[in-house]
């Protein structure tokens, strides 16, 4: 028998499988033998198992000991769990997980078990073991018991826990999870998060719900920048909003239409107004050697690369030095640097001006109109492309993208129906907008239309149904790609047209499955290409592992010459395993093989998917690896390499790659393609003038904006073919990364949605999910006073009690409420 | 009728009244007046299209107080410049290289390094380029015509060096120099012999000196000696006897004498321009050891410095090469090398224009130190115009290589964007 009959041992017993274990093998005992008295026959059996369960637990063989032990629980007392101690509850719930798991395969009742559950449910929670308790539900399937049982104390971590666990778990399982947690913030009116998990969740019913829910109007001011943030059309009903006028201003706050004066208020703050020349960005002078001593004829491939800098690094300030400089000055009217760009050329030019006055439809309308009346296609085309980008991610109920560029689609010059194609495409990406399909299907499976304009036609409508899976665009794309003619299938713009397709099931996993059938009866030109094109888009964002081994698999091919399907594979797997951190470190490890092993057309497309994984976020080995390909002998892979170095610093000012890319361009200084794409690069790096970034990830990296991620893989997808898109007359396809850019900012409102500033604290994100206690969430913060920038992988928390912020995920517009408990010190 | 608020730019016209039974185009007029938009360049968005003329009010169900957007500016509408600019990319091949903005280059013809890089750095000087081109051929009474031939052999090549975007091979000014200056031509094992760049500036200079006297004697005598001749007035200096002497003379270059002491171009020429020799000295009547002291007493637009790095070794009889790594700035003021009378003309402008636009170059005969890197050798120095004694380095020549009968020349000159070139 054992020794020691101290209970209170017990609690703090780590070496379970001795003292403790024995431990509490006497004290039931010792409650039966009191009981001996009236024993009944069942009893008495019951007792002796009993005692040959304690026999066992002496065991030396520790299976035996947990075994007995196990049992002796399920047959024995069923008292308060808790007093064996929490050592012992948790090496049970173990057993329990492996119980089910053994009655689950043979069918057997398990009812007993659940009781067992419910108890030690209750006990981890009560005793902040939420993971546990978490933990141990999952395992036998049955997570609404949560809700039973979570409190005001512990829903938050328990939530959190839950959120960050669905990451990991394969589908459907990672729906239920969250599905739970919507449940139980709705339950403690947490309606931030729970907005935020139904946006993830795509799910219209839940964002509704959350709207009636709710009867704060400030608050729901707060969930209408939510909203607007993740990019998503969203009409308020009377429902949700019972006001008209409020619901007029909040649909303002979902239409973004204070986007560009938030980023305005943000810029003058931080004082960066003055506009910027590519000269300023190139900074030329820093370089010593042979930067060439301006050159004195205008070279119309280094003019171009000067225009997308100048939109690039002005964009939405409203102001810059080329294009808006006043039209009636004598010497240097706006017309004249659109006339220093040759034919298409222009097109991007007078498009840029959209990029400038980004997010500000009024001004940019009046602008871009005297472009409307130019009588030179390229500069109409350009005016279109401007209307759509300078209406990206904005809407408004006059709809004057639609009005203005509808007529435009059906005119008999290409470039023209393009640049109203693909302005359509951004003003609307994601709204499903009928009318709009309407105009562009027909298009698709128009006999007479250009490839390019069928190109870009599919690519709009990928973007307008991003995520949607609307049958009848994928219907028209697919009918589109079946009657291309050999020839047409190895155009490098064909493959905007499986990529349409793809992006229609961004991120809606199984979804794609019926069309993903239908692809296989493609021509084998394109049916692979097709393929993973279709697989990447539809699980990018979601870590799932076993795409990752599908994508990796097909790039272990050695392929003959000719064969491009190997791109969009690696750019798929970098896609698919964007979302969290500890994917994207093993990707960048597995990249990093291929670029050894493989072949030429995969190590080509191994910056982009680098890029795509660290858009906006300048890790360092990222940048050392990239910054060894930018010297490749491989001018595909050295081009590739330094427009991902743009991406990975794009709108971060990160002065080690401006550097890099500087010296680069004096490198290069010969090569017009490269130089080219190191201009661009710079131009990307200085975005916004540093108040940008391009990471489709936002509210701590828990949503994805699909659109964004649509307007990034657009661009990645082109530049796997640089020669004929970007470096060839298709240039402007680099601003489809307008649908990603957004201000990196946190700006702090007050009830009247006036900027208010107030101290808060910026420092490193510490992941505190699981961490027992209040761990603090950031750490080498600053104090700053609002607005604030936030680089990648920062948090920002209220540096003042004087008020009380409407959402906790401090980033974008923040509510600031009036803390009434606060008193002055 | 009905009320409409209209929004433009950054203005809203609240509560306009439309009257339907009359076309659009009378609402346009009345928004006309309002923003002096004429009709025909007013878009005005209504749900899903714009507004057309001859539209039907009725088919559009406007909404009391509904608000409407309009697009349109009466701003000039953008016209094309009359002539579109050039662009590089349209310009034939060989003109492209050009627009990157650096001047041609010299073919090596085998082992002439000495003399493309002599006249590339000759070339970097403006006014000789003007004076060549202006240089008439004047061969007439002379007898000896190869001085003549050679500078309008220079003229030419510089011409097409001018012209030229691709590399020049500079044959026929090779076979003028050969002819002037002989041991150019000599052979060695076949080949022609690798020679001294100094040996061929100064050669050249001294063509081109002859060559470049003025017809006439009002304008300045020596285009080539006011360029690059300087006067030094020494002072000899007997300590035996305590006589003393000075006398001038004109060069065409400095001296930078390396020594161990030697870290610095100036302390090799301070170096350079002190000096002893022996000679008769008549109070002793046997030869004597005089110093000579000598100090510039006029300074040339160019000033040429070399740095003697090639010297004899007696004890092995051989060429050798001083490796020591000498400094040399981009800008070098000899003011204190200068003579009394030269620094009191000086101090003024000196004063007044602390740094001057002067030009001026060097030009340096060198080989690479010890670690490769840094050059030696002749220098070339720069113009003058305002007289201050401060130098801009305009080009030079190096040598590269250990051994003194060996190795490459290298010319870098100076371009207006402060860039040196090879």
């Amino acid at each position: 028998m054992a020794p020691t009959p101290d209970p209170n041992s017990v609690g703090g017993g780590a070496k379970q499988d001795e003292a403790p274990v024995k431990v509490p093998s006497k004290d039931p005992k010792k409650k039966d033998e009191k009981k001996e008295e009236d024993l009944s026959e069942e009893d008495l059996e019951l007792k002796q198992n009993l005692e040959l369960y304690v026999e066992r637990v002496q065991d030396p063989n520790p299976e035996l000991q947990r075994d007995a032990l196990e049992r002796m629980r399920l047959i024995g007392t069923e008292g308060d769990i808790g007093s064996w101690g929490h050592e012992y509850v948790r090496n049970l719930a173990g057993e329990i997980a492996q119980e089910y798991t053994k009655r689950q395969s043979e069918e057997a009742p398990i009812d007993d078990l659940m009781d067992l559950v419910q108890q030690i449910v209750a006990f981890h929670m009560k005793h902040n073991a939420e993971t546990e308790a978490v933990d141990l539900l999952m395992d036998v399937e049955d997570l609404d018991l949560l809700l039973e049982h979570v409190d005001k104390t512990n829903f938050k971590r328990t939530c959190n826990y839950l959120t960050s666990a669905a990451k990991y778990l394969p589908g459907p399982d990672d729906m239920l999870v969250l599905d739970i947690s919507y449940m139980i913030y709705m339950k403690f009116e947490e309606y931030p998060n729970a907005l935020q998990i139904a946006l993830f969740l795509d799910n219209t019913q839940y964002v509704k719900q959350v709207f009636t829910s709710c009867a704060d109007l400030l608050r729901k001011k707060q969930f209408c920048y939510m909203i607007a943030r993740h990019g998503i059309t969203f009409d308020l009903d009377d429902e949700m909003v019972a006001d008209d006028d409020d619901r007029e201003a909040l649909q303002d706050i979902v239409n973004n239409t204070k986007l560009s004066e938030g980023f305005l208020t943000l810029a003058r703050d931080i004082e960066v107004m003055e506009a910027k020349t590519p000269e300023d960005i190139y900074k030329a002078h820093l370089l010593d050697g042979r930067a060439s001593s301006g050159a004195s004829v205008d070279s119309a491939r280094q003019n171009l690369a000067a225009t997308f800098v100048n939109a690039f690094v002005n964009a939405g300030f409203g102001q810059d030095k080329l294009m808006t400089v006043p039209s009636d000055s004598t010497t240097g009217s706006s017309g004249n640097w659109l006339f220093k760009n040759k034919e298409h050329g222009k097109t991007s030019a007078a498009a840029s001006l959209g990029m400038i006055q980004l997010w500000d439809v009024d001004a940019g309308l009046a602008q871009l109109d005297k472009y409307f009346h130019s009588n030179d296609n390229p500069i109409i085309a350009g005016a279109l492309l401007g209307v759509g980008i300078v209406n990206c991610g904005i809407k408004n109920d006059c709809d004057p993208a639609l009005a203005l560029l509808g007529d435009y689609i059906d005119k008999e010059d290409s470039s023209v129906r393009i640049g109203a194609i693909m302005g359509l495409g951004i003003a609307y990406a994601g709204s499903q907008n009928d009318q709009i399909r309407s105009k562009l299907s027909p298009i698709l499976n128009d006999a007479k239309a250009p490839l390019d304009v069928i190109a870009f036609a599919s690519l709009s409508l990928g973007m307008i149904y991003v995520g949607s899976c609307n049958e009848e665009v994928a219907q028209s794309i697919i009918f589109a790609l079946m009657d291309r003619s050999e020839a047409e299938l190895g155009d490098a713009l064909t493959r905007f047209l499986p990529l349409g397709l793809g992006l229609l099931y961004l991120g809606k996993q199984e979804s794609v499955e019926a069309t993903a059938e239908v692809s296989k009866t493609f021509n084998e030109k394109i049916r692979k290409y097709c393929d993973m094109t279709l697989l990447s888009c539809a699980y990018a964002g979601t870590g799932n592992v076993l795409k990752v081994q599908d994508l990796l698999a097909q790039c272990g091919e050695h392929l003959e010459k000719g064969d491009i399907h190997q791109g969009p594979a690696v750019l798929g797997l970098a896609m698919v395993a964007m979302s969290e951190e500890l994917g994207i470190d093993m990707e960048i490890r597995s990249l990093e093989r291929m670029l050894q092993y493989g072949e030429q057309n995969i190590r080509r497309a191994v910056p982009l998917a680098l890029g795509l994984l660290c858009i906006s976020n300048p890790k360092v080995t990222v940048v050392d690896t990239l910054s060894r390909l930018s010297h490749d002998t491989d001018s595909e892979v050295a081009m590739a390499a330094i427009i991902s170095l743009g991406l990975i610093g794009a709108g971060t000012n990160n002065a080690r790659i401006a550097g890099m890319l500087r010296n680069l361009s004096s490198y290069y200084y010969k090569d017009a393609s490269l130089l080219f794409c190191v201009r661009i690069a710079q131009g990307l790096v200085h975005m916004g003038k540093g108040l940008m970034t391009l990471t489709p990830f936002h509210s701590e990296r828990f949503l994805l904006s699909p659109t964004a991620l649509a307007g990034i893989v657009t661009l990645l997808h082109a530049c796997l073919d640089m020669k004929p898109i970007i470096l060839g007359k298709y240039h402007y396809v680099l601003y489809f990364l307008v649908l990603a850019m957004q201000p990196r900012m946190m700006l702090t409102v007050d009830k009247d949605l006036k900027p208010l500033s107030v101290p808060v604290r910026v420092g490193q994100a510490v992941d505190v999910v699981g961490q027992a206690g209040r761990p603090k969430t950031i750490t080498g913060f600053q104090t700053h006073s609002t607005p604030v920038l936030l680089a990648a992988g920062e948090r920002a928390e209220l540096a003042t009690d004087k008020y009380i912020p409407l959402s906790p995920i401090l980033e974008g517009f923040i509510i600031l409420k009036e803390n009434p408990d606060y008193r002055e010190e | 009728m009905l009320t409409v608020s209209v929004k433009w730019q950054k203005k809203v016209f609240k509560s306009i009244e439309i009257d339907t039974s009359q076309p659009p185009y009378v609402f346009k007029a009345q928004l006309y007046e309002l923003s002096g938009v004429p009709p025909e360049r007013q878009k005005i968005m209504v749900k899903g299209g714009l507004l057309k003329d001859d539209a039907d009010w009725s088919t559009m169900r406007l909404k009391n107080g509904q608000k409407l957007m309009m697009m349109g500016s009466a701003d000039e509408v953008v016209k094309a410049p009359e002539k579109g600019p050039v662009f590089m990319e349209d310009l034939p091949e060989e003109e492209q290289d050009a627009n990157l903005g650096y001047s041609a280059g010299l073919v090596n013809l085998g082992h002439t390094c000495y003399m493309n890089s002599t006249m590339q750095c000759l070339k970097s000087v403006p006014e000789l380029n003007s004076e060549l081109s202006n240089y008439q051929s004047a061969r007439t009474k002379d007898v000896d015509q190869t001085p003549d031939m050679l500078t309008v052999a220079t003229s030419e090549l510089f011409s097409e060096l001018d012209k030229s975007v691709k590399a020049v091979a500079p044959m026929p000014f090779w076979m003028e120099l050969k002819k002037k200056y002989p041991q150019f031509a000599q052979l060695h094992n076949g080949n022609y012999m690798q020679q001294d760049a100094e040996e061929c500036w100064t050669q050249m200079l001294d063509t081109l000196s002859q060559s470049l006297k003025a017809p006439s004697p009002s304008e300045d005598p020596d285009a080539v000696k006011a360029l690059f001749g300087l006067n030094l007035r020494s002072r000899l200096h007997c300590q035996e006897s305590s006589e003393e002497s000075s006398e001038t003379e004109s060069v065409y270059s400095l001296k930078c004498h390396i020594s161990h002491e030697v870290n610095h171009l100036h302390e090799g020429l301070k170096h350079g321009l002190r000096g002893e020799l022996e000679k008769t000295s008549p109070a002793l009547g046997r030869t004597a050891v005089y110093i000579k002291e000598s100090l510039i007493d006029s300074l040339p637009r160019y000033l040429t410095v070399q740095f003697v790095r090639f010297f004899w070794k007696r004890e092995s009889n051989e060429k050798a090469k001083i490796l020591r790594k000498v400094d040399y700035p981009l800008e070098l003021d000899i003011f204190d090398l200068c003579s009394e009378d030269l620094r009191k003309k000086l101090e003024a402008p000196r004063q007044s224009s602390s740094k001057g636009d002067d030009v001026k170059m060097t030009d340096a005969e060198g080989s690479s130190s010890g670690s490769g890197e840094s050059s030696t050798g002749d220098q070339q120095g720069g113009a003058l115009s305002h007289m201050t004694g401060i130098y801009d380095l305009v080009s030079l020549v190096t040598h590269k290589g250990r051994s003194a009968d060996s190795g490459h020349y290298v010319a870098w000159v100076k371009q207006e964007s402060e860039v040196l070139i090879s």
